[in-house]
């Protein structure tokens, strides 16, 4: 009878203390902070973003928020979410050479040039540029990386972009394989890009009279690719990727936004003609990466090959080194970027009145022959504890900084009144970004 | 030029085996900063602008922009 009594006791006791415990939980989680509840919330995820602002000497600017999240599944898969939002203004180079005399144009927007808001007029010697430039550009894309075997992996994704004047959707698919205990991995991957074009004013007329407006119309173009790749453990410290890729775009691939200066035997314009390009380009290319990493401090070297059925071949080397401190918890990473390509079969800067030429012809300076150097460096910073309530292993904060210089070379020289005219001036730019990972 | 690519990995895959490490020996690669997409942000920036400037795209990825700047 006692010991019935005190189990009695003992059960009221334990659930009088079980229902303490339960209100004092119930209290405190009525009581979580909005920074405890964004803590849980993100528990799981890494958020990287950055914020880029992007400046031409004379030309466009731009500023561009990017933020990606990812987090692993529980079959130790991947979760990948980004979003990018561009916002471009300024002056914008419409393909026409500079001249000896003042020059005047149309917006894209202009039906005539009666309406003269909708006109600018280039001063002499100047290079043409459309000084009312402006776009905006929204983008958004998923990846899902999930497990076939226990050394095989697939993913899957899509991206979209929208802008006043263009729409692109993407579709993309890769599977990869490793072997050799998981020091070798191969891959293939494919895509298909549909973009659709709504060019402000209309689509021109390639090769049309710029001054007719034959505009109107919708354009499409679309592109498939196929990147087969090869990343390979070499020793502790030493990993190497090797990529070979092949793309195809067909459709319309004009810019329609770009013209070009018909001149005479003097050198001076006579009219301009929209552009007019192949309706379909296929590229093929080869990449090296290699990564090699000391104590406190790791190299990247990136080699890139391209050709393609337009005549341009290119080459692209870029290295970065980065230095930690003692800690390890501050690092900076110098860096440089050297690339060369070769002009597109149809390059013309300008074109000579009455003078024989094929179907195809652009004078936009990204299919100039050229060369272009960025020189750039980055500091981050590791914060882990020193955010409070905030802090989370790996959590940075970074600053970047780049110069981008362009030189336009082996362009021909300008005949009669183009001749001591500056007429490729190149392109010096610089960017600044800020990221914040987490 | 892509066949020879190809010759060439098909060699380079033949000597794999003898090449790697052991997974207790992956200290120094398991860094960030050697992971082949450990500069995420600041590619898809560099890209971006690249892709916008010159004629060439791709190779570490898909050469496609989804931009109607180029």
């Amino acid at each position: 009878m006692q010991l019935e009594a005190d189990t009695a006791g003992l059960r009221r006791r334990l659930i009088a203390a079980s229902c303490a415990l339960l209100s004092a939980a119930t209290a405190r989680s009525e009581e979580t902070s909005v920074p405890e509840k964004l803590g849980r919330l993100l528990e799981n995820w890494q958020i990287q973003s950055a914020v880029a602002y992007y400046h031409e000497d004379g030309r466009i600017q731009a500023i561009e928020p990017v933020v990606s999240a990812a987090r692993e599944t529980s079959d130790g898969g991947k979760i990948d979410l980004n979003f990018t939002f561009d916002s471009l203004s300024g002056s914008s180079p419409n393909g026409a050479s500079p001249s000896r005399a003042a020059q005047t144009f149309a917006s894209p927007s202009a039906k005539s040039f009666d309406a003269a808001r909708h006109t600018y007029t280039v001063g002499p010697g100047r290079l043409p540029v459309d000084p009312n430039y402006s776009d905006a550009r929204a983008a958004g894309g998923a990846n899902w990386t999930f497990n076939l075997s226990r050394l095989t992996q697939a993913t899957v994704g899509g991206k979209f972009s929208y802008e006043d004047d263009f729409y692109s959707a993407t579709v993309n698919a890769s599977i990869d394989h490793s072997f050799n205990d998981k020091n070798t991995t191969v891959s293939l991957g494919v895509s298909s890009e549909n973009d659709f074009l709504q060019p402000i004013g209309g689509a021109p007329v390639p090769l049309s009279d710029y001054t007719l407006f034959e505009k109107g119309g919708h354009k499409s173009k679309r592109g498939e690719g196929l990147l087969l790749g090869l990343t390979q453990v070499m020793t502790r410290s030493w990993l190497t990727q090797a990529n070979v890729s092949l793309d195809r775009f067909s459709g319309y691939l004009n810019d329609p936004y770009k013209i070009i200066s018909v001149i005479d035997g003097t050198g001076n314009p006579v009219s301009y003609v929209y552009e007019n390009r192949p309706d379909s380009r296929t590229r093929r290319s080869a990449y090296l990466e290699n990564r090699v990493a000391w104590q406190r401090s790791s190299v990247a070297l990136s080699l890139r090959y391209m050709t393609d059925t337009w005549g341009v071949r290119s080459d692209t080397a870029q290295v970065r080194l980065r230095w930690w401190n003692a800690a390890r918890d501050q690092y900076l990473e110098p860096s440089v970027r050297w690339y060369r390509q070769s002009a597109a079969d149809f390059y013309r800067p300008w074109i000579v009145n009455n003078e024989a030429q094929g179907p195809d012809a652009s004078a936009d300076s990204r299919l100039a022959a050229f060369h272009a150097l960025t020189y750039g460096v980055k500091y981050g910073i590791k914060l882990n504890d020193r955010l409070g309530w905030f802090a989370r292993e790996g959590t940075e904060f970074n600053l970047r900084l780049e110069y981008y210089q362009q030189t336009i070379q082996d362009g021909p020289a300008g005949p009669g009144a183009l001749s001591g005219l500056n007429l490729y001036p190149g392109l010096k730019a610089i960017l600044f970004q800020f990221g914040f990972s987490y | 030029m892509i066949g020879c690519v190809i010759a060439l990995s098909t060699v380079f895959c033949s000597a794999c085996s003898s090449l790697g490490v052991k997974p207790w020996q992956r200290e120094l690669l398991s860094r960030q900063d050697m992971r082949l997409d450990g500069n995420g942000l600041d590619d898809a920036i560099d890209d971006h602008v690249y892709f916008s400037k010159e004629a060439s795209s791709g190779g570490r990825s898909f050469a496609g922009g989804g931009c109607g700047c180029n």
